[in-house]
């Protein structure tokens, strides 16, 4: 608990733009949701044929798991995207159930009798509806409120993985990380904010019943609706604070994309822009679709990557080739690559510096002066094209008895450890330093380039021509070894990425 | 039809899908008097009454209130002319008892003292003592009191004309006879024009000036009590003969609801 208060203390600034961000979007999801529903409710109150229909349609939209629902939508014009519109959609579509059952209910509610004698003592249609129906059904419609509220909030923890921020963040990062802490950064408040949410309402409710007998505790009633009203116009007004930025800069979700997202905003940010930061987008796809439909200006994609998994080419070992082939498919989308940062993000075929130095071994080819090495690998890297197989042909490598198969974080500590001796890892891991492992050099150029490149929106270049000045910066200036140790520092030695991209930069700028 | 009749219905009919609810109906309701619509349940007696304040059109034949049409009348206008008072009293739960007495002032937009010094003056008409009762809700009431406020808010802005369906029916006996005594009394001094459904024909008795009795939508017996009482009809004998003739002197006091007539 105590290392949850201090991980939000130590960075209070981002955690009250995420819980602004999480109210903002169970704010006005709910609002849209009570817009359609309650109205909609009204009519199928009224006519019970049309209810059936409008139900199971709103039942129909919340059976969706929320992330294929997300994904449904992010192909969509309009609605569709990624970031808080396609959020809202989404969040709308869920809410609006509770508020179209507890309205229908509401209504359905209200005596005949009462309805009746209104109609005969002369009220029109609408005077029913506002001065009798209404009042009748608010206590019922509250209570739908309350529910899609509590739904919103935990919904909308998931809206992170398509950019729309909130508390869904610190789960995406924690998750990713491996880190409790940082898991509960945001499961925590997310669960007060539910609570609070509903308490408010569950309040606001009790305010607007006309049965309230005396004054007392109207006063703190009323107190209370003001504040909540306040720190809500508040949040949305934060929230437009945060909507006047010049550069949206993204990042795809594990650690190394964000401490490359901190770098590529920041690096903006000292060339006097602001910049919006979207960063745990929930994959390539995600972030790719967000760059060609305007939702992100900038993020740091790989050469092969984008190759491969975005422009559905096969793999290349050729990286000047391979930036030209994206180069030009990317022009085409109206998005430009700049220059490469430095490092390339393929595997490594690691060892212990001990065998290492003791054997002579410089590159993979060297391996084969390692009798009886024993090798491990992850599950994939045995499966895919560009994996063992091909590996083992290019360098003419035999191992020692079936190379075992084990999980990708363990790999590692299974090479230092004497487990095993060879393995493929990444060849940015801030385990490879930290666990005294060398990477052999793959001198026959078998695996294919991952160059990190920046690619931004050139509408964006043209508006700020900052930003190209600003990223060609960062030209060259991230070795492998470099990436490594930024990584250690944010993944193993828990500093935050901000702080450590800042220092990073004062490095640069000083050189 | 006169000028001093209230209400005119001239050969109406309504027809629900292949059912005759009312089947060329006439009835005259003259002001100042009480009217008693008795039957059988299902004879037709609310459908009738409903066509007064056009909550119903009719299919054929015509209603006059005040000498017009009521399908020259703006209904909404109409309505707030048009006390109504029902069964359950259908008193706005979400409103105090001044409120509910109040609605039909507050539609007409007369100005608050006058709301409030009318309420007042009607809770003490019907027997509440105002400052007790003013800001009651109406799940804090009996059912006597519920009925005696849904009087009161029927008769708020004065209406020339009141049509009661079964107003007095969910009371027990000793309640339901006080406030035929109420209401006796009331009319003795108000004189309005009553449409009163009922299908306890002591109350009919004890209350109306006429008497008329529907039967399968029709009405079959239309006078002064005394004369459907003699009726030998054999639509309207069986209905006076159940329920009045063995208690005939005591109609209108404390005489225990037997069973229902149908």
């Amino acid at each position: 608990m105590s290392d949850l208060l201090a991980f939000i203390g130590s960075r209070q600034a981002e955690f009250l733009a995420r819980t602004g961000e999480h109210v903002v979007l169970v704010a006005v999801s709910t609002l849209i949701a009570a817009a359609i529903g309650i109205p909609l409710g009204m009519l199928a109150a009224r006519r019970p044929s049309a209810a059936k229909p409008i139900v199971a349609l709103a039942n129909l939209a919340q059976t969706v798991p929320s992330l294929a629902l997300f994904g449904f939508l992010i192909p969509l014009p309009v609605i569709g995207g990624i970031g808080t519109r396609t959020a809202l959609v989404a969040l709308t579509l869920y809410a609006v159930l509770p508020v179209l059952r507890g309205t229908i209910t509401g209504i359905q509610g209200v005596p005949a009798a009462v309805t009746e004698c209104a109609a005969a003592m002369g009220l029109t249609p609408r005077q029913v509806l506002t001065q009798v129906e209404w009042p009748l059904a608010l206590p019922s419609i509250v209570s739908g409120l309350r529910v899609a509220v509590v739904i919103g909030v935990g919904t909308a923890t998931i809206a992170s993985a398509i950019g729309a921020g909130g508390l869904g963040d610190y789960i995406f990062r924690g998750l990713a990380m491996v880190d409790s802490t940082v898991i509960l950064a945001g499961a925590v408040p997310a669960a007060v904010l539910a609570l609070v949410g509903d308490g408010v309402l569950a309040l606001a409710g009790r305010f607007a019943d006309p049965r309230r007998r005396s004054t007392r505790g109207r006063l703190p009633a009323a107190a209370l609706a003001i504040v909540v009203i306040a720190s809500l116009s508040a949040a949305v007004w934060a929230g437009g604070l945060a909507g006047r930025r010049d550069v949206i800069v993204g990042s795809k979700n594990f650690t190394e994309q964000i401490v490359l997202g901190e770098l590529v905003a920041q690096v903006i940010e000292r060339h006097g822009l602001n910049v919006e930061r979207r960063f745990n987008l929930g994959g390539t796809a995600i972030a790719h679709q967000a760059l060609v439909s305007g939702g992100l200006d900038a993020y740091v994609e790989y050469s092969g990557t984008a190759l491969t998994a975005i422009f559905d080419m096969p793999p290349s070992t050729n990286a000047t080739l391979v930036l030209e082939l994206i180069r030009n498919r990317y022009a085409a989308l109206g998005v430009t690559v700049l220059p490469r940062l430095g490092y390339n993000n393929t595997f490594a075929i690691l060892v212990r510096k001990a065998d290492a130095d003791r054997l002579g071994l410089r590159s993979i080819g060297d391996l084969n002066k390692f009798s009886r090495a024993r090798a491990g690998f992850g599950y994939e890297f045995l499966e895919r094209p560009d994996g063992l197989t091909g590996l083992a042909a290019a360098y003419g490598l035999s191992f020692e008895g079936q190379p075992r198969t084990m999980d990708l974080n363990l790999i590692y500590r299974a090479v230092a450890s004497g487990e095993i001796d060879v393995t493929a890892g990444d060849m940015t891991s801030g385990q490879i330093e930290a666990l005294n492992l060398v990477v052999l050099e793959d001198d026959r150029r078998y695996f294919p380039v991952y160059e990190a490149v920046p690619v931004v929106r050139a509408g964006v270049l043209l508006r700020y021509p900052q930003v190209a000045e600003a990223l060609r910066r960062l030209e060259g200036v991230i070795s492998n070894e470099t990436m490594r140790r930024l990584n250690y520092a944010v993944d193993a030695e828990k500093q935050d990425a901000f702080q450590v991209v800042k220092e990073f930069l004062d490095t640069i700028d000083r050189s | 039809m006169g000028s001093s009749d209230a209400v005119t219905v001239t050969g109406v009919s309504v027809t629900r899908g292949a059912r005759r609810v009312l089947r060329d109906v006439s009835l005259t309701v003259a002001n100042g008097e009480v009217v008693a619509l008795v039957g059988r349940s299902g004879s037709g007696k609310t459908t009738l009454l409903r066509l007064i304040n056009r909550l119903l059109d009719p299919d054929a034949g015509e209603v006059i209130v005040e000498g017009r049409a009521v399908r020259d009348w703006d209904s909404v206008v109409l309505r707030r002319r048009t006390g109504y008072v029902i069964q359950d009293a259908g008193l706005f739960p979400h409103m105090t008892v001044a409120s509910n007495i109040a609605v039909v002032p507050r539609l007409l937009q007369w100005p608050p003292d006058r709301i409030a010094a009318r309420v007042d003056a009607l809770l003490d008409m019907v027997g509440l003592a105002a400052g007790e009762y003013r800001n009651r809700w109406p799940d804090e009431l009996s059912g006597g009191q519920r009925q005696r406020v849904s009087l009161a808010r029927a008769l708020a802005a004065d209406p020339p004309l009141l049509l009661m369906d079964e107003p007095f029916g969910a009371l027990d006996p000793i309640t339901r006879s006080e406030l035929h005594d109420e209401f006796r009394r009331l009319q003795a001094s108000l004189r309005r024009a009553v449409v009163l459904v009922t299908h306890d024909m002591v109350e009919a008795f004890a209350l109306a000036d006429r008497i008329a009795v529907l039967h399968d939508g029709e009405i079959v017996a239309c006078d002064v009590p005394a004369s459907v009482l003699a009726s030998t009809d054999p639509r309207v004998e069986p209905l006076v003969r159940t329920r009045v003739a063995p208690k005939r002197s005591e109609a209108g006091t404390v005489e225990p609801k037997r069973g229902e007539v149908g």
